[in-house]
This record gives structure tokens, C-alpha cells and sequence, in this order.
């Protein structure tokens, strides 16, 4: 299947945007509408370390021990609706640990749906394990045939019941990890915003083949490898590693990158740890799973408010399975969620969600570059540069990342976004070089090409078909 | 969209980062640590100052004059522990890091080559992610920074089979392993590489690294330690070089990476 680029804005402007209304909302699993007036609690999860090694007890683990409390304690607190995100584990490439996953998880939300009418639904991630310097193709890796077991992953899961086929993919990561580590944003244009794509491209036309062969929602992806890596690093006030205006412009080239699972024909929503996802959202009006400040059991971004202005899904982004005073991890953070996708829901209700949506996005806007780049007003506009060069994923990635320096620069003359001496030099230095490069799509690989052979370790244009 | 322009967002949030932030020039942080001869300082510049291309010439110019082993140790070395002083003061950053890093194993490779044969490291050293585990980013800075800290590091790589690095050990008996796991059912894999490496008859450490691991985890298995962040992987390791073994290394791990 051919993918179709966006070139025009799902929304006329950007007050159009609400949390929990998508333009094109979803249906999937027991009565579940994503997208169509309600934010949906997502909740994840992780087994605990060792409980792959049998069979038995980790289908038990994820259906009869994690599933069933989180879907408890929807019931104890009172909430209509959940998606559960399972992501899989390595080992989980086995069909004999997966499939039986899948199948209980499957027939637990059935049974929860039809004794109290909750609607819910899971999301399957199954696990991008392709290496570079294997090969991202089938008929590459002769080692471990990770292509191949992509695939694969995603025939077992919407062979067994999975509502929603989503990943994490890995397309552009040798050039994420050297760019991140390097302070290089053209390598990571390139590697992120042009061959990652393409590596998207190919991924997600497969599945989403997969996904209607099965009748199942292909929902997307997130450039977790790449932008999540640079906004860790970046990480909190007193960590300096990346400087955090870097990774805001790396976070905005990840946007057209993740947009291409939806061009693909996937549907949403898309992953939570992608927070591209708001500009995606800005683009497509296709629903998006968000995570903030109910996700500070996994990590602690700049933006924990923010991320929740528009979202449609609202995630924990994961927790390992273990006891707290409370209940389990899962039935603590499904009812932190929860609470929080009622005060969301109790705003739509109110007519509210306009001031709700500020509120989460004036909390944060000047506490991270990120998050600047990342209030829907400022997204939205990011979205516009990003169409306007529809055609072109090197064009378009180059647009959005060039606004998003303005968006910066101007935040930071208009006293708004206040920046550090070297958040500041990082800012000007990448908007120099960003703008100095080819204006032609063809240009710009071939210099690519010869500037990063040999110098980004695992570097193969096989592997992105060429 | 709600009038945000008379918000005192200094009452919302604070900006530490802009608070805590060092502006002093690397020049002026690096002022005393550089060598007086200034061959040697030439050398020593172009790893504190990133100068890929400069590196070639500077490393020639000194070794007309000096022996190999000298270069590095009053050139190169003096250099990236400039860096390395900048880096924990936030004058620098991490990719000035890694390229300083860069810089530095292009000049010991010169060197190498005129002294005809590896120079002396002061330990091996295995590094490794997880089995099942495809993230190595962290290891990949971590190895950085013990190559430039003069230790051999031998990387195995991510995904590494348990066998494979248990193995790999018990060939080198390196000063210590480190491993790294971003998920919670990779990590199981350390437990299992010291049971394997106790029945090997080693005493070696094994130090857990990664998102997924934290220090309670590491230290609950025989031989486990704990590094947090990258830069703490050297201050571990001279302790180990020292003859701190693994018991004395958790005991006195607060103190270690605080660098005292």
C-alpha cells in the first residue's frame, strides 16, 4: 500500500483542537470510541523479571495478575472506559509466550465489558528488535532474523486477538544515537527525519496489511529511539548533557517521521512516549495517546501538565508489576489515570475543555524548550511548515525544524521562553546549519551519503532499500 | 486561548537550570591544567578544544621531540582530564565529551603506531548490554569515557548472549563487566552471568547499568555493583583498581561517586 501525504491541516486553527475529540475518532475492542468526546485512561505495564522464563506463569502474569487489577480498579473507582497497552517484551517473540498473552488479555476485557459494561480494548506493541548493522530488512539478518520476527510479531498478535497493532520502531536510530551523542542535528535530520521515514514507510504498509487481513485497528508508532533518547539526556533542570533546545528540535523532526505510520493508513491512536504525537494530531486529526505527570513512574519529563492539553488516550507510559500500600503498581497508576481522565472528561462535559486545555499547556510552556515547542499553538504552527513541504520527508522534517528554531527564537526575544547561555548557542548553532543545507531533496542524501560513511558506526543504505 | 502575557510564571515553576548554569569559558576552566611546554600543549589543545583536524599535525610535531609514552601521558592525558574537569563542572557537555574522546583515540592511535604496538592501558575492562536488550547508548558514552580514562575497554556489543560475556570473562579476567538493560526482563540477565561467573571461580564485579536497573537490584546478587551514570563508570573503576573488590565498592559507593 502506497502511503498518502498529508499536505494540508486537519483543523482550520489551532483552538479547534480539544483533548478527547479527534476529527477521525477510532473504535476498537468492547465498546471503546477513541477520540470521539472522552479522554480514555491508557494504561501500561511491565512483568516482572523472571517471569518469562515459564510459560504458564507469565500468561498469568500479564492476564490473570496485571489485567485484572487495572480492570478491577476501573470497577472500584468508577471508570467507563480503558485501554491497556501491552509492550511486548523481548521474549515475546515466541509465540508460545505471546500468543496465550494476547488470547487472555483478549477474553479478560471480554468478560469485564460484558459483567459491568466497561468499555475497553488493548493495544499490542510488539517489539522492534531489528539491529543495523544486521540488517533492517528481511533476508538481511542472518544472526537472529529480527526482520523477519518483526513480521511475525505482528501476525501472532492480530491472529490472537489484539485491538489495536502498535510499535516503537527502531528506523533511524544508529544516526539518533550518533547525532544525540555528537550535538549533531544534521545527522539526526537525516537519519530521523529522512531515513526513518523511509524505514516507516516500508514497515507500515506491511502492517497495516496485517492489521485489515485481521480486522484489527493498525493504530502507530513514536520515534521513542530517537527523540525520547535526546529528551532524556536532555533530561531535568540540573541535567546538562544534550541541551534541551537540541532535543526540542530533534522532538519536532520525529513529528513527520511518526506521521508516516498514519499516512500509511494506520488510524491512531498513536504511542504515548510519542509527544510528536501533538503535532501529529495538529496535522491529521487522528487520535493521539499522550503521558505527563501520571507517567512519574517511569520518568519525569519537563511537561508533565502539557502533554494532556489535546490528548484522546492518557498513559502511565509503564510500570513493573509489584505491591504498593495501595494495591498493585497497576491498580495505583490505573487509578491515577483514571482520576485524571475524569477531571479531563468532567471539563469536556462543562464546556470547559478550552480553559481545561490552557491550563495544562500555560503550566509548562516556558519550562522546557520542549514543552514550547510543544503547546498546541505552537505545534499547530509547526504542523502548517511541515505540510506546506508535504511531498518531500527530507523537505518537510527540514521545515519543521526550522520553525521550530523561529518558534524558539522568538519566544526567547519576547522574554517568554528563557533560555541559557548554551541553550541558546545550541539554538543559533543548529538553526545555521539547518538552513545552510541543500533545498533539494536528492542534493542533500548524496551529501549525506559521503559525509556519514564511515563515520556513523552501522550506517548501510540497504537498509532502507536503496 | 487564555491571556497568558501578565502570567508571573515565576510563580509557577522555577528554572534551576538557568540558575545553576556555569558560564565560564572552557579557556578560563582549563587555565592551569594544560602542560607549560608548549609542544605538548599544542597536543593537549587540540583534545580540550575538539580539534579533529588539528590532532594529526600536533600529535606529529610532538613525537619529533618526545617519547611516544610521553605524549600521551603530558599531552593527551593532560588534556581529556581538562575535559573530563569542564564536563563535571557544566562547562561542557556530553558531545563535547565525546568528541574530545574522539580527538583523544585518534592521538593514542598515533602514538601506537610510532611506539610499534598498543600502549600500556591501566586494565582491561568488558563491557556489554543485555541479552535481548538492543539499547547501548549508555554503554557506548560509558566506553567513551573509560577509553579516555586509559582503560582497555573491550565492547561486546549489544544483545550479548549471557554465555557469550560469561566466556569472554573467563578469558580475560577483566578488572571488572559492566552490563546494561533498559527492560525489566533483560536485566535477569545479570543475576544469572555472576551466579555463572562465581561458578567460574571468579571474583570479578559485575556492574548492573540502565534505565531498568537501579542500585538495589544490582547489589542483590553476589559480585553486583552499581553505576548510575556514565561518568561514574571511572570513578568505580580506580577504585577497583585500588583493590577495592565488590563488597567494599557498595559499602562505600556514596562516597565513590561523589568522587572523594
Amino acid at each position: 500500500m502506497a502511503s498518502i501525504k498529508y499536505k494540508s491541516m486537519a483543523y482550520k486553527c489551532a483552538d479547534d483542537i480539544i483533548m478527547g475529540s479527534a476529527l477521525h475518532p477510532v473504535s476498537e475492542g468492547f465498546g471503546l470510541k477513541i477520540g470521539s468526546g472522552q479522554v480514555i485512561p491508557e494504561i501500561n505495564y511491565a512483568p516482572r523479571a523472571g517471569t518469562e522464563k515459564d510459560v504458564e506463569r507469565f500468561r498469568k502474569e500479564y492476564v490473570d495478575y496485571i489485567s485484572k487489577d487495572a480492570l478491577d480498579r476501573c470497577i472500584t473507582a468508577g471508570f467507563p472506559a480503558v485501554h491497556l497497552e501491552t509492550e511486548w517484551v523481548s521474549q515475546m517473540n515466541q509465540e508460545k509466550l505471546s500468543a496465550p498473552v494476547v488470547a487472555g488479555q483478549k477474553e479478560i476485557c471480554e468478560k469485564y465489558h460484558d459483567e459491568y459494561g466497561l468499555a475497553c480494548g488493548v493495544r499490542h506493541t510488539i517489539p522492534d528488535q531489528r539491529e543495523a548493522d544486521e540488517g533492517l530488512r528481511p533476508g538481511m539478518d542472518k544472526v537472529h532474523s529480527y526482520p523477519e520476527k518483526f513480521f511475525g510479531c505482528c501476525d501472532i498478535a492480530c491472529e490472537n486477538g489484539c485491538d489495536n497493532l502498535s510499535v516503537e520502531s527502531v528506523g533511524g536510530k544508529e544516526f539518533a544515537d550518533y547525532a544525540v551523542t555528537q550535538g549533531d542535528i544534521v545527522a539526526f535530520l537525516f537519519g530521523v527525519g529522512y531515513l526513518g521515514s523511509v524505514d516507516m514507510e516500508y514497515i507500515w504498509s506491511e502492517m497495516v496489511d496485517v492489521a485489515k487481513r485481521n480486522r484489527t485497528v493498525a493504530g502507530g508508532d513514536t520515534d521513542c529511539s530517537g527523540a525520547n533518547t535526546s529528551m532524556f539526556m536532555a533530561g531535568g533542570m540540573l541535567d546538562m548533557d544534550v541541551q534541551k533546545t537540541f532535543s526540542a528540535i530533534t522532538r519536532v523532526i520525529a513529528a513527520p517521521r511518526t506521521l508516516v505510520a498514519w499516512e500509511c493508513g494506520a488510524v491512531g491512536p498513536d504511542k504515548d512516549c510519542g509527544y510528536e504525537g501533538i503535532i501529529n494530531k495538529c496535522i491529521a486529526g487522528k487520535p493521539t495517546t499522550q503521558e505527563g505527570k501520571n507517567c512519574q513512574c517511569a520518568h519525569c519529563d519537563l511537561m508533565g501538565n502539557l502533554t494532556a492539553q489535546i490528548c484522546d488516550c492518557w498513559s502511565n507510559e509503564s510500570v513493573e508489576y509489584h505491591p504498593e500500600f495501595g494495591g498493585t503498581s497497576v491498580a495505583c497508576w490505573m487509578g491515577s489515570l483514571g482520576y485524571e481522565a475524569a477531571l479531563m472528561n468532567t471539563a469536556i462535559q462543562t464546556g470547559n475543555a478550552k480553559t481545561l486545555r490552557d491550563l495544562y499547556a500555560l503550566t509548562d510552556l516556558t519550562r522546557s524548550p520542549e514543552a514550547y515547542c510543544l503547546a498546541y499553538f505552537n505545534a499547530y504552527e509547526i504542523g502548517q511548515a511541515i505540510v506546506a513541504e508535504g511531498d518531500s520527508y527530507y523537505l518537510r522534517a527540514r521545515a519543521g525544524a526550522l520553525k521550530a528554531c523561529e518558534i524558539m527564537e522568538k519566544g526567547y526575544n519576547d522574554k517568554i521562553l528563557r533560555l541559557s547561555k548554551k541553550q541558546y548557542e545550541v539554538l543559533i548553532d543548529s538553526k545555521k546549519k539547518i538552513e545552510a543545507l541543500p533545498t533539494e531533496e536528492d542534493t542533500f542524501v548524496e551529501k549525506c551519503v559521503k559525509e556519514y560513511d564511515g563515520v556513523v558506526k552501522n550506517f548501510n543504505m540497504k537498509n532502507y532499500g536503496f | 486561548m487564555i491571556d497568558y502575557k501578565k502570567v508571573d510564571f515565576s510563580q509557577i515553576l522555577t528554572r534551576y537550570d538557568l540558575a545553576v548554569q556555569n558560564e565560564t569559558s572552557p579557556e578560563e576552566a582549563a587555565k592551569k591544567m594544560l602542560p607549560s611546554d608548549p609542544i605538548l600543549k599544542a597536543v593537549a589543545e587540540t583534545v580540550l578544544y575538539k580539534k579533529v583536524k588539528d590532532v594529526g599535525p600536533a600529535m606529529a610535531a610532538a613525537l619529533e621531540k618526545f617519547p611516544a609514552d610521553q605524549v600521551i601521558n603530558d599531552g593527551l592525558v593532560p588534556g581529556i582530564d581538562a575535559v573530563g574537569k569542564l564536563y563535571n563542572e557544566h562547562v561542557y557537555y556530553l558531545p563535547d565529551m565525546m568528541v574530545a574522546a574522539k580527538v583523544m583515540e585518534i592521538g593514542i592511535a598515533l602514538a601506537e603506531k610510532k611506539m610499534g604496538g598498543a600502549r600500556e592501558t591501566k586494565a582491561d575492562v568488558i563491557m556489554h548490554a543485555a541479552e535481548g536488550d538492543p539499547h547501548d547508548i549508555g554503554k557506548n558514552i560509558a566506553a567513551a569515557m573509560m577509553k579516555a580514562a586509559g582503560y582497555n575497554v573491550i565492547d561486546l556489543g549489544r544483545d550479548v548472549p549471557i554465555t557469550v560475556a560469561v566466556e569472554k570473562c573467563i578469558e580475560v579476567k577483566p578488572l571488572f563487566m559492566s552490563g546494561t538493560a533498559l527492560m525489566t526482563t533483560t536485566m535477569s540477565a545479570f543475576p544469572e552471568e555472576a551466579k555463572r561467573m562465581k561458578e567460574a571461580g571468579l571474583n570479578i564485579p559485575l556492574m548492573g547499568c540502565g534505565g531498568a536497573v537501579n542500585r538495589e537490584f544490582s547489589n542483590s546478587y553476589d559480585l553486583g555493583i552499581y553505576s548510575d551514570k556514565a561518568n561514574q563508570t571511572p570513578m568505580i573503576a580506580e577504585k577497583l583498581l585500588a583493590g577495592y573488590d565488590w563488597k567494599r565498592v557498595r559499602e562505600e559507593w556514596d562516597s565513590i561517586v561523589k568522587g572523594e
